[in-house]
């Protein structure tokens, strides 16, 4: 009986996990469908969008304007890193990328560690975000609510974007057939280079709001990024629609994983993987390419 | 002929420097030179996949974990001879190299990278959780035995005999990864690096190949790892973490996976400068990503790779200059 009135919670606490990451997941996705290109420093770009957020509350106490400047501080990140250092080692090929932007992933570590601190540092919750909330039976926090209600959003406006508007379709189709768009006269560089940027600044949101949630620490780059190649495997490589269904699988994997097999939960995910990997290479909404 | 025996006379010389290095440095500088050797190794089996075989890893510690854990497991619970252990962590970090490599070497490129990468961290996770084999983040500690060779007892625990131990060690391993170029599937290595496609049209089986070098570069990964666990006399997830396995790319990479003794000078390279700067210099660690990256931009065979191009630009040079 007890594990029953559980369970809606523990869903909600994997939805709220699996949604956060697939805010973070999504740009990395994209970018891999486009042009193969694995940016292993996606991770620690949420993570400077935590530590961003931490100062702008410092400095200003201001939750809501963070939640625009930091994305668009690590936005512009992004859109400096494929345009003045991605743009280099392309002819070298896809594992020189992935080279290159660990090499980024390192250093950036490393800054935070030395500008910050080797501490996790505690953010504060705005006052309107901080109590929880009853809904028929259960009590639930508020600022969880609220990640769910912001990823789900923005996510929701993505697709939109995505499938709905003309840009939308030109990345689309750049994720499938890059050369033939670009043959149609599109320049797929700058679409690569935008969606660089809007990838980056979906991640720096990510940071933002999951900051004070998952405690902004300079390992959280780290943690994520290792959770991001595995919603990239197990949802197929560059599929959006996969990434939001193993996204979804992960969180709920780690929060009922902990719940049932306390031992095994951190290894679950790298399970599922395994199997999606021995009986699907391709990922659950791969194409056989 | 002239270069190749010019070779010959370099690597004696070395070998003959490494002999009697005890009688010229403090313990403390040699066992700073024990650990060069035992990553020397370590990044020689990395390269195995990175610089000849054009595969790049992000979970190169599983089996230098695993080889680790199984040398010291053996050697405090079985009581096994010390050598022993440590062909045996070798074998274990081949085994794991097996298990593993029947699904990554499928891929290659981003996909290989990935993952290797998950798979180190599924290695990483039961390493931490199953408490009852590994001791978790608390690690296992033991003694380094003495070695009983026939009523001969030497003692392995000093400095000295211990440092002579991981060169013999080093010097076979070092070895066997040469002769392993020379061999018919040290080529093709370097063939399947350079067109897979082809190598199979020829009629090589590629998977096999690929799947027999994955294995021996684990099998040297758990070597270097039992000799580090034996060396630390202690073995903990640190072992397996993902910053070990991003340590061999650096060292590897730093030190150019395009020639065979690359990988050896970026390991030596990177220990010597930890050890001097890290003293007066605590963010070292932003300078070794910055040399990382550069070398990424503008040198993408490492340091070796970029002295060659500089050595052939001069004699280029010289050779334009004295024939017009």
């Amino acid at each position: 009986m007890e594990l029953l009135s559980v369970i809606p919670i523990q869903f909600l606490h994997g939805l709220v996990y699996g949604m956060l990451l697939f805010l973070v997941a999504s740009g990395l996705t994209l970018i891999f469908g486009m042009m193969g290109v694995l940016n292993f420093a996606h991770g620690a770009l949420y993570m400077l969008g935590a530590y961003f957020s931490y100062s702008i509350l410092r400095w200003t106490g201001q939750f809501w304007l963070s939640m625009i400047v930091a994305p668009v501080l690590v936005g512009a990140m992004g859109i400096l890193i494929e345009r003045f250092l991605l743009r280099k080692v392309h002819r070298f090929g896809h594992a020189h990328e992935l080279l290159l932007t660990f090499g980024l992933a390192y250093i950036i570590e490393e800054l935070v560690k030395w500008i910050w601190g080797n501490q996790p540092l505690h953010v504060e919750i705005p006052a309107m975000l901080s109590g929880s909330i009853q809904f028929l039976d259960i009590t639930y926090p508020t600022y969880r609510l609220f990640i769910l209600l912001i990823s789900v959003a923005v996510f929701t406006v993505l697709f939109l974007i995505l499938y709905k508007t003309r840009a939308g379709i030109i990345v689309t189709a750049a994720v499938t057939r890059s050369e033939m768009v670009n043959a149609l006269g599109i320049n797929v560089p700058l679409v690569f280079m935008l969606l660089f940027g809007v990838g980056g600044a979906l991640a720096g949101l990510a940071g933002v709001i999951g900051g004070p949630y998952l405690i902004t620490n300079p390992g959280m780059a780290a943690t994520i990024i290792i959770d991001l190649f595995v919603v990239i495997v197990v949802g197929g490589m560059g599929s959006l629609q996969g990434a939001l269904l193993a996204s979804f699988l992960i969180g709920e994997l780690q929060s009922f994983g902990i719940l049932l097999v306390p031992q095994m939960a951190v290894a679950l995910e790298f399970l599922l993987m395994a199997v999606v990997l021995i009986v699907k290479p391709e990922g659950l909404l791969g194409d056989k390419a | 002929m002239r270069g190749s025996r010019f070779g010959w006379i370099r690597i004696a010389l070395v070998i003959l420097v490494l002999l009697v290095l005890p009688k010229l440095i403090s313990e403390y500088r040699l066992n700073l030179v024990i650990t060069m050797m035992i990553y020397s190794i370590f990044a020689l089996s990395y390269n195995l996949l990175f610089g000849q075989g054009g595969l790049l890893s992000f979970g190169h510690a599983a089996y230098f974990g695993f080889g680790a854990y199984a040398t010291v497991i053996l050697v405090k619970q079985l009581a096994m001879p010390l050598p022993l252990g440590i062909l045996l962590g070798g074998l274990a970090g081949a085994f794991l190299g097996l298990a593993f490599g029947v699904f990554v070497v499928r891929m290659r490129g981003v996909p290989f990278a990935l993952l290797t990468l998950a798979f180190n961290q599924l290695i990483y996770v039961t390493a931490e959780k199953w408490r009852a084999v590994t001791g978790g983040e608390d690690g296992i500690a033991f003694i380094r035995p003495n070695l009983n060779l026939g009523g001969w007892e030497i003692d392995l625990w000093g400095t000295l005999n211990w440092y002579y131990f991981v060169l013999l060690v080093t010097l076979i391993c070092v070895g066997c990864l040469w002769y392993l170029t020379l061999t018919p599937l040290g080529r093709l290595n370097l063939c399947m690096r350079e067109n897979e496609d082809r190598a199979r049209f020829i009629g090589y089986n590629t998977y096999a190949s690929r799947l027999i070098i994955y294995i021996l570069s684990g099998f040297f990964a758990g070597v270097a790892g039992g000799l580090a666990a034996a060396f630390q006399e202690f073995v903990t997830t640190t072992f397996i973490n993902l910053d070990k396995a991003t340590d061999v790319l650096m060292m590897t990479f730093i030190g150019g996976g395009g020639t065979f003794f690359g990988p050896v000078i970026g390991s030596c390279a990177l220990i010597l400068i930890n050890d001097l700067l890290s003293t007066w210099m605590e963010r070292w660690a932003i300078v070794q990503g910055l040399l990382f990256i550069l070398l990424v931009l503008y040198a993408p065979n490492g340091l070796s790779g970029l002295y060659r191009s500089i050595r052939e630009r001069w004699a280029k040079q010289k050779t334009g200059a004295t024939q017009p």
